[in-house]
């Protein structure tokens, strides 16, 4: 599967109401140990209500300025949340399902240790 | 957002697909750059199927590049079959740029600037040396 397909698709809760688009998928490289690198493992993804794409990651990173861009920006992304693979139901074409009683999650990367620049 | 909690502690380095990898530079083993990140493989998931709990989660299998310029300005994807893989294996590194523990004249994706250089910049007199 090609991830690009995921980005951007809407969202539904188990009772079917929209609760925002992916906007980015977050790995965690912890899986089977290769050559070099482990396997990036599927941690979970970035769903933002108001926005299918992110602006440099503003609404996940503690950047505020320049401050109108900042402003702009995290009004853009504001309700952004972080949920994980465990509380993916079912993907088709065009949209994620999320299971009965998900947890949503603060996105921002501060919030995830071992987060890369 | 920040009245949520954060998520649960991972052991290993934490990257987003598009902050961290996609549209990326990547360098093989001796600093040469040798493309830019245009898409993710990763392993399948079902499409239409549920996902029983307990299902284990996708890994990136491969980095993905091909002829995109068009797609991006006009929307969608190229075919499958128009992506060149950079398995996830070979890579060494990820930063700033994507660093490759290969050569990239042993990938694929470099075959037509390696075409162009052994049949026609070669032939051109003086094409087989650095300039003076």
């Amino acid at each position: 599967m090609i991830l690009n397909d995921l980005l951007g698709l809407d969202v539904f809760d188990d009772h079917g109401e929209r609760v925002g688009s992916v906007l980015d998928a977050r790995f965690v490289i912890d899986g089977r140990p290769g050559q070099t690198l482990a396997e990036a493992r599927l941690d979970g993804l970035v769903i933002s209500p108001h926005s299918r794409h992110s602006y440099l990651g503003y609404e996940r990173m503690d950047m505020n300025s320049p401050a109108i861009i900042n402003a702009l920006l995290r009004w853009m992304h504001r309700g952004t949340f972080y949920v994980r693979w465990e509380a993916v139901q079912r993907i088709t074409e065009h949209d994620v399902h999320l299971r009965n009683g998900y947890r949503r999650f603060d996105a921002r990367l501060s919030a995830a240790p071992g987060t890369t620049s | 957002m920040s009245d949520l909690t954060p998520p649960p502690r991972s052991a290993g380095r934490v990257l987003d697909a598009q902050l961290h990898l996609l549209d990326r530079t990547v360098l093989d083993r001796t600093g040469v750059p040798v493309t830019t990140v245009d898409a993710l493989e990763i392993t399948d998931i079902e499409v239409d199927t549920p996902i029983e709990p307990g299902t284990p989660a996708p890994v990136i299998t491969a980095l993905l590049s091909g002829p995109v310029l068009g797609t991006r300005i006009f929307g969608g994807r190229p075919p499958r079959s128009r992506l060149e893989r950079i398995p996830w294996s070979d890579i060494t590194d990820v930063g700033i740029v994507i660093k490759l523990g290969v050569d990239g004249d042993s990938l694929d994706l470099t075959w037509v600037e390696r075409w162009m250089r052994d049949k026609i910049i070669s032939r051109i007199p003086g094409g087989r040396h650095d300039p003076e």
